[in-house]
Parts: structure tokens; sequence; C-alpha cells
């Protein structure tokens, strides 16, 4: 009777005891990356697609960068001056391109890059018409005229042809963005199922010509590319760049704290700082093209305030700009008020505006709003949304303007702005690529054929501004086009139903021994061939 | 397997499928409320109105819900649980890949928290009000109430990151990640069946701090539970009674008290385990390891319907096969019940 008495009080005992015994056995040495692999921890829980027509997401942009090459893309030291990619040269003409393709230049399978895989790729994208078509579109190519707007010239040489009112410049930079990736057909052909272009196997592989190739992919766990030494890039420097999801913050600090991962993205200003005083970390900051800015739908009817240029100058005074970017946000943020952030050319770097109560009091009262304003303001439901909508509504309320916070969902929050059902919102904007017209597109170009810019979300009827951002986008000289650029931000900037206030920073903790990584300021361009340790 | 245990099992078949329905239609109900869309949560706010509406109408959208839910059950009738909007990859292949991981995650768990959980039940209530007793109380307050989310962060920062004891993140270390043959998706099943001493070793030293930080939330729930239905016994009047007998203390707790909550350890034991399966989020969160808990929250959060379906579906159909199993479990062992 006393035996099952023993084995059970020394049952827990015994476990505990394995427990501990096992860990010390197996935990006592620890995993060392070698050299040639490098790690980061991030988060990957976004990623939908890695095939460059579809995926717009900002770990598959990334990605796109080290994966595939397109015929032209800005130079990573000076991104306002392009570089030849797989183009070694190119002609303009009236609304046509015409690019020498690099002879010697091969895909990872070894397949040459051929004139057919340049109208494929661009044809593809058009044709599938994923979330990032509309980049294309702006050439005015449509899914039945595409294949007509690319021509092979010979068996180095392609034309392309647009129809939309751009000048060369912006055609160039559009055909910069990851859509504009060069895939290889004969590969992705083998691959097709159906009609979906390949579209189901180059969600998780790649058939491009960059520095790396995808050797696995593993949703929400890890993205694995080897070195793809034929790249006409270049060889990369690493052998191996394992992308890890690591979804908690906290996390990725302790790994690349440790040495497990050698490099940690999407960190908090609570990790950033602990990081800061470490000797085997060292913190790089670089500026992103993302603008915070405030949007009063004008096209409201059931708030009439709202389309009272008067009240979108007082909103102006009535932002702690510097409060939010440098106390509540931790240098997460800079202050930024023109559409073009800064590191795109012609961006207006001042910043004429900073919180003046008792100026926005004044304002108010000149155009009878001195009874009081209630505004709903509709913000997304995730950090740090909530903190800057608090920031607005405390500050707002002492100029009498009563904020009502509405958070919601992206999704939500996007839906009410399709919709014009909103009446403020706080929202971001990423340009789609690095071109002045990207954003000027969007926030100073409101036309009537129906295009549903970000003017016509906020209900901005602007005939002058249109003229303005048209003439820009079909002008030739560089520095006469920048200077129309900075007239249209100017303006915005005046008056207009936006109120642009921050400017993101992105914050990445690297190893100290880690060489050679750069981010530009764009979402895509993130460059690990250069990368050693 | 007797004829009465069979009964019983294929008793139990109407009603997991009833289960199963009833919550397909609750799940699909509630997302169809849900004033998420989507459609924009998947390609983005830039995207053109022909994108816009070519993917609404691709992901089925456009149909009234009641079509969309016939659509959706003749997939799965044919196995197919469609392609997850947020990974790209079918549903299938997606649960398959995840839910081996969370199924190993929480039986060791279980395994260390119940023997464990158990064994301090009985120890606290044979030497009450003593060392044991008190601790057994702290135990089972602390497993209840520190969130394992916190607790997870401490343990990575002190083991990992300052005594370097325990491995970090993952379920393998990267020099191992991709050497090991992932047949069955338990690691350690394939590992050892690979041979891959190395590879072994190292999910074990990944597997330690989760499991352990797991098992402490059933560890307390095992042993608030089991002590408090042994304490109920206690005043019984069979205690006495074999106490009048002669019999020993320890006699008495293991021979005649034990066997008489046996039932309800085992209920006990059951809704531990499921709740382990489902709320192993937290700590696939802190640890970065794949499982079943994080794929439906970050499915929930992407508005991805094929994904949340298929996870509540299988999570569902485990619930209702342990609960269905326990019944049978208490039934068999204790003649008491009918």
């Amino acid at each position: 009777m006393s035996r099952p008495t023993r084995s059970l009080r020394a049952g827990p005992l015994a476990a505990g005891l394995m427990v501990v015994a096992t860990a010390l056995l197996v935990g006592c040495t620890r995993s060392v990356n070698p050299p040639d692999v490098f790690v980061t921890a991030q988060s990957l829980d976004d990623l939908v697609s890695l095939d460059p027509a579809e995926g717009f997401e900002l770990s598959s942009l990334q990605t796109f960068t080290s994966v595939y090459q397109r015929l032209v893309q800005p130079d990573r030291d000076d991104p306002a001056r392009l570089d030849p990619s797989l183009a070694a040269r190119w002609t303009a003409g009236d609304r046509m391109l015409t690019f020498d393709l690099r002879e010697d230049a091969v895909f990872s399978s070894g397949n040459p890059v051929r004139p057919e895989d340049v109208i494929y790729s661009l044809s593809r994208a058009v044709k599938l018409n994923r979330a990032p078509a509309f980049i294309l579109n702006q050439l005015g190519w449509t899914s039945t005229n595409v294949d007509a707007s690319l021509v092979k010239v010979d068996d180095h040489r392609v034309e392309i042809h647009w129809t939309a009112e751009l000048g060369t410049a912006v055609v160039l930079n559009i055909l910069t963005s990851p859509i504009a990736s060069i895939v290889d057909e004969q590969v992705v052909a083998a691959h097709r199922q159906e009609s979906d272009e390949g579209n189901r196997w180059l969600r998780s592989h790649s058939a491009g010509s960059g520095p790396f190739k995808i050797r696995r992919y593993v949703p929400r766990e890890a993205l694995v590319l080897d070195a793809n030494r034929s790249s006409p890039a270049g060889a990369p420097r690493l052998d191996t760049l394992i992308l890890k999801n690591v979804p908690d913050a906290g996390t990725r600090r302790l790994l690349v704290e440790v040495g497990d991962a050698d490099l940690a993205r999407d960190l908090g200003p609570d990790q950033i700082a602990a990081l800061a005083t470490s000797r085997a970390v060292k913190v790089l900051e670089f500026p992103s093209a993302t603008i915070h800015y405030l949007l009063f739908n004008t096209a409201n009817p059931g708030n009439p305030a709202l389309a009272n240029p008067a009240l979108w100058e007082a909103a102006r005074w009535l932002i702690d700009y510097r409060g939010i970017a440098e106390k509540l946000l931790r240098g997460q943020f800079i202050v930024h008020q023109a559409f073009l952030a800064q590191g795109f050319p012609g961006a207006l770097d001042d910043t004429p505006y900073h919180l003046d109560v008792a100026r926005a009091r004044r304002i108010l009262a000149r155009a009878g709003l001195a009874a009081g304003v209630r505004i709903r303001l509709s913000v997304f439901n995730q950090p740090p949304y909530a903190d800057i909508a608090q920031s607005l509504q405390a500050t707002f309320a002492q100029g009498g303007i009563a904020l009502d916070i509405v958070p919601a969902e992206a999704s939500e929050v996007y839906s009410q702005v399709r919709a014009r059902s909103e009446e403020a919102v706080w929202l971001y904007w990423i340009p789609d690529y690095f071109d002045a017209h990207s954003t000027a597109g969007a926030f100073a170009f409101n036309p009537e054929d129906g295009t549903k810019t970000l003017a016509w979300r906020a209900g901005w009827q602007i005939p002058g501004l249109n003229a303005l951002t048209r003439a820009a986008a079909l002008e030739p000289d560089p520095e006469t086009r920048l200077s129309k650029y900075r007239e249209i931000q100017a303006q915005v900037q005046r008056s207009s139903p936006y109120v642009i206030a921050l400017q993101a920073r992105t914050g990445i903790a690297v190893r100290s021994e880690v060489n050679g990584y750069f981010q530009g300021v764009d979402a895509d361009m993130a460059y690990y061939d250069r990368v050693s340790k | 397997m007797s004829w009465n245990s069979l009964r019983l099992l294929l008793r139990g078949v109407p009603m997991m499928l009833a289960t199963l329905c009833a919550l397909m239609l609750v799940t699909f109900g509630l997302s169809s409320l849900s004033p998420i869309d989507p459609a924009l949560q998947l390609i983005g706010d830039h995207a053109s109105a022909s994108t816009y509406t070519q993917v609404r109408h691709e992901l089925g959208l456009d149909a009234p819900w009641p079509r969309q839910l016939e659509r959706y059950v003749a997939a799965v009738v044919h196995g197919d649980l469609g392609v997850s909007r947020s990974t790209g990859q079918p549903v299938r292949d997606d649960l398959e890949r995840v839910f081996p991981a969370t199924i190993e995650l929480a039986t060791l768990a279980l395994i260390v928290g119940g023997v464990c959980g158990l064994g301090l039940a009985l120890a606290s209530v044979r030497y009450p009000r003593g060392f044991i007793d008190g601790f057994a109380r702290v135990i089972s307050l602390a497993g209840n109430s520190i969130p394992v989310f916190w607790l997870g962060l401490i343990a990575l920062y002190v083991f990992y990151a300052r005594l370097h004891w325990v491995r970090g993140t993952g379920r393998l270390s990267d020099a191992f990640e991709y050497t090991v043959d992932m047949r069955s998706g338990f690691v350690l099943l394939d590992a050892w069946r690979g041979g891959e001493r190395g590879a072994l070793s190292d999910a074990l030293a990944h597997l330690i701090m989760p499991v352990l930080i797991l098992a402490s939330y059933a560890l307390g729930n095992i042993t608030r539970l089991i002590r408090a239905a042994l304490l109920g016994e206690a005043g019984k009047e069979y205690v006495t009674l074999a106490r009048a007998k002669g019999a020993g203390r320890t006699r008495v707790l293991l021979r005649h008290m034990a066997p008489n909550i046996r039932g309800f350890a085992l209920t006990v034991l059951a809704l531990t385990y499921t709740n382990l399966l489902e709320g192993a989020v937290l700590v696939e969160t802190v640890f970065a390891r794949p499982g079943i808990g994080r794929y439906l929250t970050t499915a929930l959060f992407d508005a991805d319907m094929p994904a949340i379906l298929g996870a509540t579906l299988l999570i569902g159909a485990c619930f209702v096969v342990i609960n269905g199993l326990t019944d049978l479990a208490v039934r068999l062992s204790d003649p008491r019940v009918a």
C-alpha cells in the first residue's frame, strides 16, 4: 500500500528535476548564426503574396528589391537619379520609351532576360489587376490595350507606349515601382494553373534576377533567400538571408541583443531606448516617406463647417506638432507640413504652423464658428493613432472644436473614406513610386473623369490645382518641374482640407559587427546585397 | 472496446456533427455582421475601383451571404477549406502546418502541469495548513492570475537573454530549421525519426520555456480545482469511517478520496487541455512559434474568412472530441455515472 504513495509524492519532484536537468543539458550551449547567414527579426504577418504583380504590403515590397529587378531603378545613394538596371540605356520619344536590354542579363534560372519577359511581366501585372495594378493603369494601360502598348523591336530592344498625360520622367519613375519587376516568363509559364498566370506559384516562389532568390517561404514563420550569384546586379556578400517572423517587438529586441538576429525591425520607442546603450547593437535611423495628416471631408452634407476654409486654417494652429512628435511618440516622427516627404526631390521643408490656440480662436470667430463646432474624427484602433487622436481632441477643445473620436479597424476607416461618409479622419500616406506625381496626383488632383483620388475623397474641387498638377507631370525640364511641385505644395499647405503634420522615421537595430545595410526613404528601398558581418 | 463503449461513442457522432454545423453557422453569421471589408483589408486603400470590384467577386463577397455559406459548406464537404486570403495558401495546408505545433506545446504543458498539479493538490490535502499547502495555494493563485504574456517576456529576458540557459524563439535554431524533414509537423517526432540528435536536443531546448510557461497556467488551474474537490471529500462519512477503522491519512487519501474524484479530475484535465489548445496564442506570440491560436487571431485581424472558419471548425472539432472522450472515460471509470 505504501508504494503508490511514494511514487505520487516523488512524481512532481521528479518531473520538476527532469525539466530543469533537460534545460541545463540542452540549453547550456548557445546557437550562433554562421557569418554568411543573416537573420532579421521582423513581423511578416502582413505578407500576403510574393508575386510582384500582387504583393503590396511592406514586407513583400521590401523583398521584391532583393529578388527582382526592374528596367530602371533609383540610385540608392541619390534616389532622384535613375540607374540602368535590366535596361542598359533608354531613349525617349513622343509618349514612348525604347529600352535597350543588357545583353548579359540572366535570371536566377539561367534563362536570358528577353524583350518577351519585359512584355509578359508588365502585361501580366495589368491583366491580373491586383492591388498595385493602379500604378500601371496610370499610364492609360488596361487589360485590353496593354499588349498593343508593349512592342518587341528586336532581340534586345523593347518599346513602351502610353496614352496618359504624363511626361517621360514620371513614366520612368512609375517603371521603378515593384509592380514593374521583370519576371522570367519561361519559369512562370511552367507553373501556370488555369488562367492564373502563375500567380499561385509566385506567391511563395521567385522567378527574378535580383541578388537573392527565394529558397523557401513558410507563411507567418520565415522567408529564406539564397544568394543569386549570377544576378546582373552583382552577387551579394551573404549566402543566405533569413527573414524571420517574430510578432512581438519585445522579443525582437531580445533576439538582436543576444545575437540570434542580426537585424530587428518594427521596434517601438521602448525597445529603441533600451537598445540605445547596448554596445553589441547599434540603432540606425532612416527617414520614411510615410506622411501623417488630418483630412476633412468637405463632401459630408451633415456638417457644413467641414467645407469652411476658416476651419481648415484654424485646425493648422490647433495641433501640438512638436509635443506629438517629440514627447508623445518619442522620436518616431518628425514635424513635417508638406505632402512630399523629406528626401523626395522638391519637398518643402518649412514648418510654418505650430500650436497657437489664441490665433485659431480668432480665425474661428471671424468665420462665425466661435459658437463651437463638433466633428467626428475617425481613427485606426491601433497605436499610435489613439494617442494622436487624444492629443488632437485636447488641443482642438481649447480652440472650441469638439472632436468625437471614433476608433475603428483600418479597413472600416478606409470604407468610410471611400464612401465619403466620415467627417474627419487621421490617415497616413505612403507614395507608390519615387516621384512627386505619386503624391501630388492624390492630394492635388481631382479630375472630372471619375478618378477617385484623395482630393475626390475630401470632396475638394480644385480646377486650378488640377491644371498645375497636370502641367507638372508633363514638364520635361527637371528644375521647372520641381518648382511647380513646390508651388503646389505651398498652396496645399496654405489652404486645403488636409492638415499635414508628421513624417515617420524608421528605427532599425543591427548588431555592431553588421556593415552595409541601407534603407531608402521609399517603402521598397531595403538593400541587403552589400550587407556583411 | 466493449459494445457498450462503442455505443456511447456512436451516440456522440450526431451531437458532434450538429455542434460543428452550429459553430459554422454562428461563425459565418458573426463574420458577415462584422464591419470589416475583407476585400479592402486585402488590397489596401490605394487600389483602384476595378481591382476592388474584381477582388470582391473573386472572394464571392458580391453574392448574398446565404449563397456564400452554401458555397462554403459544399466545398467543406468535399474537403476544401478554401484559400487563406492573408497567407495566400490553402487553409488546409496552413492548418496541417500550425496545428501539430500547438498540440505538441499544449500536450507537453498538460503533462507537466497535470503531473505537478495533481501531486501538489494531493500533498496539500495530505499536509493541510503546512508549508506545502501554503505553497499550493500560492501556486494556484499565481498560475491563474499572472498573465502568461508577461511571464513569457520576463522568462525570455532572464533565462534566454541574460543567463543563456535556454534557446530563444521559434521551434528550431536556424542551423537546424531546414535540415529536419517535417513530415508529421511534430518537431520532436520528426527530429527523432530522422535520427537528428542535434536537432532533437535543439527542439527540446526551444520547447522548455514555452512549455513551462503554459504549464504554469495548467498547474494553477489543476491544483486549485483538485485541491478543492479533495477538501470537499474530506468531511464525508466514508472518510470518517475509514479513519475509524484505522486507515492512515495517506491511505485514506489515495485509496478512498482520490478514486471518488477521478471523474471530476478527468473533466478538469480535459477542460484544461482544451483551454491550452485554444489559449496558447500568447505564448506562441511571445516565443514566435507557429500555432493554431496565433493563426486564428491573425486571421481575425485580417478578416480572413476561410482561415477563421477553418481554424474555428478544427478547434471546435477538438473540443467536441475531447469532451466526448472525457465523457466516455468518466462513464467507463466510474460506475456511479450511468
